[in-house]
C-alpha cells in the first residue's frame, strides 16, 4: 500500500479545456469574416467540435458548452454565470476570441459524475 | 507503512555517505505537526465514499415550469426600468445570476447541481447567435431559458440542472 499515491485525475483541468476550445474556434471560424447566413452553422460546429474533443478525454464528467457569436458593432455584451456544484471536482473555462468583424465567447462547464 | 519503515526501505536502496546524510536531514524535518499536515492533505485528496442509498431517482424531481416562471419573474422585475448602461449592466448581470441561483436553490429539488448563465446584449442593430450543447443524462438533466426584452437591450437567462448522486 503506497501512501503517497496520487489518485486518478478526476478534476477539471482548466488549461487542457481552454486549449481544446481555442483549437475548435480556430478551425471553425479561423479566418472568416462575419456572415449572417453562416453564423448558425459556425456556432453549432464550434460547440460540437468542443464537445466531441472534451468527451474524447475520457473523464467521468458531464459537459455543458455555450457559444455566443456577436457581430462587431460597438454594442456592449455582458455575460455572467453562477453555479451550484462541488468546487473540488467541478470547474468552468471561458474563452474570448475576436477578429475584425465578430466576437466569439465560449464557456465550458464540467460537472463530475 | 509508517514513516520509519519507508525510510528503512529508502535506506536499503541508497548507497554512499551523502544519501545517508540526506536521510537524516529528512527524518529531522518530519516533526509531529508536519505528519498531521501530511495526513490531512492525504485525506483531502482521497475521494469521500458514501454509503449506498440504493435510490436512483431524486425525491423531489426538478420541475422546469416552476423554474421558468421564477427566472422570468426575476428578469422582468429587475429589468423593466433599467436602461442599458456600460458600467451598471455588469453588476446587474452578476446580481441577476446570483438571484436566480438562490431562487432555484430555495425550490429545494434534491440531488441537483445547477449552472445559471445570464447574457445582457445591447441593441444596436447587430446580430447575435447563441448556441449550447451538452453531454449529460437525458432522462434526468434538463434546462430552462427565460428572456426579457426592452427598448435598449435583451436579457437571456439559462438555467441548467444536472442530477448528481
Amino acid at each position: 500500500m503506497d501512501d503517497f499515491q496520487s489518485g486518478d485525475e478526476t478534476s477539471f483541468v482548466v488549461d487542457e479545456v481552454s486549449s481544446i476550445i481555442k483549437e475548435a474556434i480556430e478551425s471553425a471560424i479561423g479566418g472568416n469574416a462575419y456572415q449572417h447566413s453562416k453564423v448558425n452553422q459556425w456556432t453549432t460546429s464550434v460547440v460540437e467540435q468542443t464537445l466531441s474533443q472534451l468527451t474524447k478525454l475520457g473523464k467521468p464528467f458531464k459537459y455543458i458548452v455555450t457559444c455566443v457569436i456577436m457581430q462587431k458593432n460597438g454594442a456592449g455584451l455582458h455575460t455572467a454565470s453562477s453555479c451550484f456544484w462541488d468546487n473540488s471536482s467541478d470547474g468552468t473555462c471561458t474563452v474570448r476570441w475576436e477578429n475584425k468583424t465578430m466576437y466569439c465567447i465560449v464557456s465550458a462547464f464540467g460537472l463530475a459524475i | 507503512f509508517s514513516l520509519t519503515e519507508v525510510l528503512a526501505v529508502v535506506r536499503k536502496w541508497s548507497k554512499g555517505l551523502e544519501s545517508q546524510q540526506n536521510l537524516n536531514v529528512v527524518k529531522e524535518c518530519f516533526s509531529d505537526s508536519m505528519k498531521t499536515k501530511l495526513l490531512s492533505f492525504k485525506a483531502n485528496r482521497v475521494k469521500i465514499r458514501y454509503a449506498n442509498t440504493y435510490r436512483l431517482e431524486p425525491h423531489n424531481k426538478f420541475r422546469d415550469y416552476l423554474v421558468r416562471d421564477k427566472a422570468q419573474a426575476i428578469l422582468t422585475n429587475k429589468l423593466q426600468q433599467a436602461k442599458y448602461d456600460g458600467v451598471s449592466s455588469r453588476s446587474l448581470c452578476a446580481s441577476i445570476s446570483e438571484e436566480i441561483l438562490k431562487a432555484v436553490k430555495e425550490l429545494d429539488f434534491d440531488r441537483y447541481k445547477y449552472v445559471v448563465s445570464v447574457l445582457i446584449v445591447e441593441k444596436a442593430g447587430q446580430a447575435i447567435n447563441v448556441a449550447s450543447r451538452w453531454v449529460w443524462d437525458a432522462q434526468r438533466d434538463t434546462w430552462v431559458s427565460a428572456k426579457c426584452e426592452t427598448e435598449t437591450f435583451i436579457a437571456l437567462a439559462l438555467v441548467m440542472a444536472c442530477y448528481y448522486e
